[in-house]
């Protein structure tokens, strides 16, 4: 079952995407000031969520790497990475074409624009060390990954602590039911197809231990 | 006077029609602004299709891979 919990998860996304497509231009009413550019925010904020919440993964993965050596932890933390990036291009790619409809630019500098965008960086600088870093920078990597963990209060609070133009964290506590009607759908779907990659992912990275293992191995036995 | 027009300090009705129809053309044009959606939702799913192809060449790559250890391993006594 487990071996199957991808293609499941990837499968009940695909149904759920047009479902949630249909909902948010048909069944949901325009924003009065934002007009139909705040339909961006129906994926926008659960890719940030599950931005934040996969960066915690690997940050946690993480830890159990450094703390236990544990392989498995590793390649969790690597997945995990990986979907940070990508939900994290997704935010920044998002937030700033909706910025760009209702604050007139792209980019204003925000400390939640800019916080987040450091949080890319450090997920991006983790990979680059886990992929071209020396030998032993798997834990300097782990570190980053824990450090970019740490990060996610920072960005949640950023609002909140600095002058910002970003909406308040309040702002989608707030939202009328038709709109949490199509936000839940939209999440459930994002959740479904973001799990069955870090999954796929998993298992690959997996695999790959496996495979160095055996070509270790085959090659002691050659020169033995 | 036209009741359709209120008095207003500093506007007259000619203006006052002008930004009427300035703000209506604001608003039909902030209704019906897809240009900004077909970019964001556009990349967004890009993004993931990037992703899954970069995944699917890596499954293959392993593939390769696995079949020439099962290989070397025949070959090895």
């Amino acid at each position: 079952m487990a071996r199957r919990l991808p293609t499941v998860f990837l499968v009940a996304a695909a149904f759920i995407f047009p479902y949630c497509v249909q909902r948010i231009f048909l069944h949901t009413p325009i924003e009065r000031e934002m007009g139909t550019a705040q339909k961006i925010f129906y994926f926008h904020v659960p890719l940030a969520w599950l931005m934040m919440a996969f960066a915690i993964v690997a940050g946690i993965a993480a830890g159990i790497q450094l703390r236990r050596g544990s392989l498995r932890a590793e390649a969790t933390a690597l997945a995990a990475a990986e979907i940070v990036l990508l939900t994290g291009i997704g935010v920044l790619v998002t937030g700033p074409i909706w910025g760009h409809a209702t604050w007139g630019h792209a980019w204003t500098w925000d400390a939640r624009q800019v916080t987040t965008g450091l949080h890319w960086l450090i997920f991006a600088a983790y990979l680059l060390v886990r992929r071209y870093g020396a030998a032993g920078s798997d834990r300097l990597a782990a570190a980053l990954a824990i450090f970019g963990a740490v990060n996610v209060p920072i960005i949640y609070y950023a609002v909140k602590i600095w002058k910002t133009t970003h909406p308040s964290n309040e702002v989608v506590g707030s939202l009328p039911a038709e709109m949490w009607a199509s936000l839940w759908p939209a999440l459930i779907a994002l959740a479904l197809l973001s799990i069955a990659l870090l999954l796929v992912r998993l298992r690959q990275e997996l695999t790959d231990i496996a495979l160095d293992e055996a070509w270790i191995r085959l090659n002691e036995r050659g020169e033995a | 006077m036209n009741e359709e027009y209120e008095p207003v300090e500093g506007l007259d009705r000619a203006s006052k029609a002008c930004v009427r129809a300035c703000e209506a053309e604001a608003a039909a044009k902030t209704a019906s602004d897809y240009q900004h959606i077909v970019w964001a939702y556009g990349i967004l799913w890009a993004l993931f299709a990037a992703y899954g192809v970069l995944l699917w060449k890596r499954a293959s790559r392993q593939r390769v891979e696995l079949l020439d250890l099962e290989r070397r391993l025949r070959e090895t006594p």
